[in-house]
């Protein structure tokens, strides 16, 4: 049997505009593996960011559950979700939002702020993140310093520096060229492969969609196919 | 700590934007330390207290020191009523008796008896025993010299008075930093009143429950003669005399309550423009994990910071210019000092940082109360 990090049972999510009810997902079951890379793809409207906004915790279902790690988060109020957020969840954002008066270090300290730990304890798990990201001769560089690559990883450096078990990301390549967004998706690979992260991908790019190990096509809210297990290079 | 120096980082962003509020907050900031000091200033010098054993007698129905004429042996007479410490007769002339920023003010006292009479008096330069000496000498005021820039030795003229410096005094009494002592009786024929002639009495008590009583058997006991007298407790004389003052002053409560009413306005606007600005990014926190109540301490402390920058300029150039240019607003022969204050101070900072918390109350809730999915999307 394996073991899921994420388990959504019959999720729906619905909320009203204006007189009419949007349902963007509906009576939606989904596992994730613990340490898959798993791809959403589908077109505007089809629900995905919707999808990936109630695994990270930022929206709640209208019905049904979502387990992530045995933990029923449908059932947590704002406040419980933005601790729970905190602890197990890192967001990568397509325009990255650094925030633009910090330096590199200082974006990627945001997360550890929230916890418990001292200076040097924070020096330490930053520089340990803005290494894995390739970034540790950049850590003094404001995002303005910085290519938009560069960015994205320090993005991710910050999504990952509080080590979180899950990481999802809302069409991480969707701003940069070719060969950053590879440079990307490979880094997004080895944190699922080497260092054991969950990671939810939405994208558009079925190149980004390919490198993931399974990818899932949305459609109206709902699967409409699942994709196969990549090829073994990026496993 | 750590959300105090993010919410001075966020301030360096928009460098003009924060430049100008702070300039606004100073200015209002200014306004209301100036309307405070003032208020302070008239508070200090009308409010009595237990220490206050002052009574000054006057001429009944006059207010001004042009036609408040008493004999000068009337000083006899007061000494001898049970209670009374110490007497000093006092001649007093004024360039205006209406308000004024700029009154110039003679006092001619006994030489001999000043210090006796009032031991506050320190000559910070210059010479006492040359005022003893020097039938012409001043000691003047450490307000009134820096005023007209005068000096030990210097010469000068007014309400057709012709004095030299012998001294430049400093006193605990607002009264006393702003007035020209010289001789009673060279003043008495420099002001051409005449000899036997003075203004009003200063009469010192025993004890502060001893000022109604006193007060009133000086009265009775001039009631039938030719020059009846009204004596007061000497802050309640310039309450009553200075009316015109006070009443100029009690309006200015409206100014200062102004000043505070833009103050708000201004640093609420400028957090509500900087966390319109910010939707995206305040929601960028909330999915960090950064709880609501860490945002809107956030803006809150962009707000305080505002305000108290701002409030550190405005108070501290009002203080300083109340310092440097040591202004005296003179009615009816009184003068009072505008002096800045501790109390101003501290009470102008607390009030611009209560301003800058009160102003992003509502950014920092609005900041946080939308939903985070529509922030993100925004």
């Amino acid at each position: 049997m394996k073991d899921n990090l994420i388990s959504i049972k019959s999720v729906t999510k619905s909320f009203t505009k204006g007189k009419t009810t949007i349902t963007p997902l509906e009576n939606l079951s989904l596992d994730v593996p613990r340490g898959e890379f798993l791809s959403l793809m589908g077109p505007s409207g089809s629900g995905k960011t919707t999808l990936l906004n109630l695994i990270a915790g930022i929206d709640t279902p209208t019905s049904g559950e979502i387990l992530i790690n045995g933990e029923d988060i449908s059932q947590l109020s704002r406040a419980q979700l933005t601790k729970w957020r905190a602890v197990h969840v890192g967001y990568i954002f397509q325009l990255y939002h650094l925030v633009p008066i910090l330096s590199a270090y200082e974006n990627v300290e945001l997360p550890l702020l929230l916890g418990k730990y001292s200076k040097a304890e924070r020096k330490k798990k930053i520089n340990a993140a803005l290494e894995l990201v390739g970034l540790s001769d950049r850590a003094d560089h404001r995002p303005s310093e910085l290519s938009g690559g560069q960015e994205q990883r320090v993005a991710i450096a910050r999504a990952i520096v509080h080590d979180p078990d899950l990481l999802v990301a809302d069409e991480p390549t969707g701003d940069l060229d070719r060969e950053s967004a590879d440079s990307i998706l490979n880094l997004l690979n080895s944190l699922a492969k080497d260092h054991g992260k969950t990671v939810v991908m939405v994208t558009h790019d079925p190149k980004a969609s390919a490198a993931a190990h399974r990818a899932l096509q949305l459609e109206k809210g709902q699967f409409s196919s699942e994709g196969h297990l990549l090829n073994t290079s990026t496993q | 700590m750590k959300l105090l120096t993010l919410a001075l980082k966020n301030l360096t962003r928009n460098r003009l934007r924060s430049l100008l509020t702070v300039l606004g907050v100073a200015a209002g900031m200014f306004l209301y330390a100036s309307v405070q000091t003032m208020q302070h200033s008239l508070s200090v010098a009308t409010e009595g207290n237990a220490n206050d054993t002052t009574l000054v007698v006057y001429r009944e129905n006059r207010f001004c020191p042009m036609t408040s004429r008493l004999p000068e042996h009337y000083l006899a007479t007061i000494e001898r009523i049970k209670g009374v410490r110490e007497v000093i007769p006092i001649q007093i002339a004024v360039n205006n008796c209406g308000a004024s920023l700029d009154v110039i003010t003679f006092r001619g006292v006994p030489p001999e008896t000043l210090k006796q009479y009032n031991p506050n008096i320190k000559v910070i330069s210059g010479s006492y025993d040359d005022f003893v000496k020097q039938s012409d000498a001043a000691l003047v005021g450490q307000h009134f010299a820096e005023r007209r820039g005068l000096t030990p030795g210097d010469k000068f003229e007014a309400v057709g008075v012709n004095v030299t410096v012998a001294g430049i005094i400093s006193s605990d009494s607002p009264q006393d930093e702003n007035v020209a002592y010289v001789h009673l009786p060279f003043l008495q024929q420099a002001s051409r009143i005449g000899l036997g002639i003075v203004t009003q009495f200063n009469v010192r008590v025993d004890s502060a429950d001893l000022l109604e009583p006193v007060a009133r058997q000086i009265d009775e006991t001039f009631k039938s003669d030719q020059q009846p007298t009204d004596t007061k407790p000497e802050k309640a004389f310039f309450a009553e005399t200075a009316k015109q003052m006070i009443e100029l002053i009690g309006f200015t409560r409206w100014l200062g309550l102004g000043a505070v009413v833009a103050v708000l306005g201004l640093v609420a606007n400028a957090v509500l423009l900087i966390v319109r600005g910010r939707v995206k990014e305040t929601a960028i926190f909330q999915t960090l994990g950064f709880s609501r109540m860490a945002i809107g301490l956030m803006v809150v402390f962009e707000g305080v910071l505002l305000g108290l920058v701002g409030g550190l300029i405005g108070v501290l150039g009002a203080m300083a210019f109340f310092h440097f240019k040591a202004f005296t607003l003179g009615n009816e022969g009184l003068t009072l000092a505008l002096s800045p204050s501790t109390t101003v101070l501290v009470s102008g900072l607390v009030v611009a940082v209560a301003l800058g918390l009160l102003a992003s109350l509502y950014p920092a809730w609005k900041a946080t109360s939308r939903p985070l999915v529509q922030s993100l999307n925004s």
